[in-house]
């Protein structure tokens, strides 16, 4: 039920202060009069509609106050509070919903603030403290039991979050050496009980031999592909991209009724299929591989097929030249060469694709 | 984490389990004694020296703070006389352009421009008790005291209210009791009249259903708590725990206890969990807890008014079938003299078309008191 637009003004001039680098509450206090942003309240609303609105744009921006963004867009967001609380025009002033379980992160936010001498947005978090702008609430939003259903969750924008990452909190260097000394002692310990000193005895080997140094590689991958994927996409390479879509598509005429739908669909399914989650362990017998283009060429050809289905050949390909089809399948295998297979469940494709697919996978 | 610290249990519906009395307690462990006063003025605290006390600045520091961070920095534009009504044509923000489209369309359809009944009534509600400070110091609710907001849904199973449940709503202290919070609602249920009065309607009965059968219990969490106030009452919750006892239906054990013996701040609830109300053996009410935050200086701080009614759905009132005016208070059935079976009269239409001007019957029918449930509008 949310008035529309509200979220994307918030989220502009918390972009807007974004781009400033800045937490100083008079990049903020500029931002705010250039946009104008206390008209939000104007345009002639009556007391219920304007209190309803007043406690809906608290709330919004009260989502960015709170982790898990960035420190600069919580200040900002901070500031944003402070202006849209101000600036209400109801009576009395509609209140900040804080839930208890966000306080402490609050409370440190704003030790942070006053120990990193950011005093202007610690003075306007004490202001607002003292003219006791809050509500000191069990959970942020009201509970009703779905008695007004569809209210969307709350979905902030990527780019003020701070990006942390799950994985290395949880592996550091250190529990990684910890977990290499625990284990070189497990080995000794089993050395010690077994028949034979040296080497432990085999009914002993009940974890892998070299679980560490796995760890320690799956984690570099984690990180090289983290840095690959944080890199920011400058508007030159989604042109290229675009342009690249674009050639192909041309180049093949059994997909000219592909919409630009279809494409995007294409292009959101490579991406995630580009990249393969790790099974959890109780299931790692089926570790999802990742087919590239060296793999066999009975996988290769399943990768074919697939990557057929999802750009939507119709099929008329039938009638196509067989070099021009040749060229045009080796070149879908290229492109989507990370296309991942689960070889147990592979084994019968859709029997609706059966007449055009087997003549493909001979081709290859 | 401490477990009375409300998370979600299913996200966006309900949290899990919290002692109300601990949450309390939770939060004014966290908070210092300028959140929570209910003075009206917050006191010298504003000055330059608390700041740089706070902040631990010097006191130009602040003073410069002050300057810079005041709420003046924000305003818009430098002559005082704007325009609020009106939205500016340059305006770069989403909300307002979208607002001022949808205010031309109404402009273009409207007819007369003003706030709709139910909106005023429904305003006025909302905050007839809002800021309210008693006479008597007495009354004052305490610092940090609980304040629980309850959603108190109607039994009605007309069809048109199939999607959409009417329901009102109450502010509760948390140091009530549930009692109290039994005494406030007002069901017309509890108004009823038994009987049949088409002989001498003056003598039907002044005793509403509520003085006559005054069991009631509310459900939370496994446990009935059961008014026992009065010697007439019973533990109608008896019934349905012998129910789920006699076979093993697979609902544990349920509790009952007594009503009057528990304030809010005692029980352990799930906030946004649906609960029970029943009265009158089976009217049923599904209750909500759907909020709760401590007290605020601005709320309404008289403990006598609560449990305070802020929201309340608007009902269609029936109108008498003669003068469609008043509401009706007499239904009758198998009436020779009404268009419709049952049909509704006033009080004043239905004694003029059924009795002579001496009050005797005129024709065969049944007469019952009835009690709209637009009463309480």
């Amino acid at each position: 039920m949310g008035t529309p637009g509200l979220k994307a003004d918030c989220e502009t001039i918390l972009g807007r202060f974004q781009e400033t680098d800045s937490v100083r509450f008079e990049e903020f206090a500029a931002i705010w009069k250039d946009m104008k942003f206390s008209h939000i309240y104007f345009g002639g609303m009556r007391n219920l509609e304007m209190s309803k609105f007043a406690r809906e744009a608290l709330s919004v921006a009260s989502h960015y106050f709170l982790p898990p963004y960035t420190f600069q867009i919580r200040v900002g967001a901070l500031y944003l509070l402070y202006g849209l609380y101000n600036s209400q025009l109801c009576q009395p002033k509609q209140k900040i919903r804080v839930a208890l379980k966000d306080w402490d992160d609050i409370e440190k936010f704003y030790q942070d603030l006053i120990g990193a001498q950011h005093l202007d947005a610690a003075y306007i978090m004490r202001q607002l403290r003292l003219s006791r702008a809050f509500h000191f609430t069990g959970m942020a939003e009201f509970l009703t039991f779905r008695s007004q259903r569809n209210q969307p969750r709350h979905v902030g924008r990527e780019e003020f979050k701070d990006v942390r990452d799950r994985v290395q909190d949880l592996v550091t260097s250190e529990t990684l050496e910890e977990m290499l000394n625990i284990h070189e002692h497990y080995q000794k310990t089993k050395c010690l009980i077994s028949a034979d000193k040296s080497q432990p005895d085999r009914s002993l080997s009940l974890v892998k031999e070299d679980y560490v140094p796995n760890l320690k590689q799956l984690l570099s991958e984690h990180v090289t592909w983290k840095l690959e994927k944080g890199k920011p996409r400058t508007k030159n390479d989604d042109e290229k991209e675009e342009n690249e879509e674009e050639k192909e598509a041309t180049s093949q005429e059994s997909e000219k009724e592909s919409s630009e739908r279809a494409k995007t669909l294409a292009r959101i399914k490579s991406k995630c299929y580009g990249a393969v989650t790790q099974a959890p362990k109780s299931r790692r017998h089926r570790q999802v591989l990742m087919a590239s283009s060296e793999s066999s060429s009975d996988c290769g050809g399943k990768n074919t097929q697939k990557s057929k289905r999802k750009r939507r050949v119709p099929r008329k390909t039938g009638t196509l030249k067989g070099a021009k089809l040749g060229k045009l399948t080796k070149k879908a295998s290229q492109s989507k060469k990370n296309m991942p297979t689960i070889p147990e469940e592979d084994s019968t494709s859709s029997s609706s694709e059966d007449n055009f697919v087997p003549k493909r996978t001979r081709k290859n | 984490m401490d477990e009375n610290i409300p998370v979600y249990e299913v996200t966006d519906a309900n949290t899990r389990l919290i002692h109300l009395g601990s949450f309390g307690d939770l939060w004014r462990e966290r908070l210092q004694s300028c959140d929570l006063t209910l003075a009206a003025d917050a006191g010298p605290i504003q000055d330059n020296s608390y700041v740089a006390q706070d902040l631990g600045c010097t006191e130009e520091t602040a003073a410069e703070l002050r300057l810079i961070c005041g709420v003046d920095a924000l305003k818009c534009s430098e002559n005082e006389e704007e325009d609020l009504e009106n939205i500016p044509e340059d305006s770069s923000l989403l909300t307002l352009g979208i607002r001022k489209k949808i205010i031309d369309r109404r402009k273009e359809t409207l007819i007369v421009e003003r706030a709709c009944r139910q909106e005023t009534f429904l305003h006025e509600l909302e905050f007839h008790a809002v800021g309210k400070r008693p006479e008597d110091a007495a009354d004052m609710v305490d610092e940090g005291e609980l304040v629980l907001t309850l959603n108190i849904v109607y039994p009605v199973i007309f069809r048109k209210h199939k999607e959409y449940k009417p329901y009102q709503t109450m502010l509760v202290l948390g140091s009530q009791k549930l009692t109290e919070l039994k005494d406030a609602i007002n069901c017309v249920s509890d108004m009823q009249i038994g009987g049949e009065f088409s002989n001498n309607p003056d003598l039907a009965p002044e005793n509403i259903c509520k003085d006559l059968f005054k069991s009631a219990f509310f459900y939370f969490e496994g446990v009935f708590y059961n008014d026992t106030r009065y010697p007439e009452c019973r533990d109608i919750s008896r019934t349905t725990i012998e129910w789920a006892e006699s076979r093993n239906r697979g609902y544990g054990k349920f509790q009952s206890t007594k009503m009057e013996d528990y304030t809010f701040n005692d029980l352990r609830l799930k906030i946004g969990f649906p609960y029970l109300y029943c009265h009158q053996g089976d009217c049923e009410h599904i209750i909500t807890i759907t909020d709760i935050r401590l007290i605020h200086h601005e709320d309404c701080l008289d403990k006598t008014l609560y449990p305070l009614p802020i929201k309340r759905h608007w009902f269609w009132t029936r109108k008498c079938s003669v003068c469609s005016m008043y509401t009706a208070r007499w239904v009758t059935v198998n009436d020779d003299l009404a268009p419709d079976d049952p049909c509704f009269f006033c009080d004043v239409c239905f004694r003029m078309l059924h009795y002579d001007t001496d009050g005797n019957k005129l024709g065969e029918f049944l007469a019952h008191p009835y009690v709209d449930p637009g009463i309480f509008n």
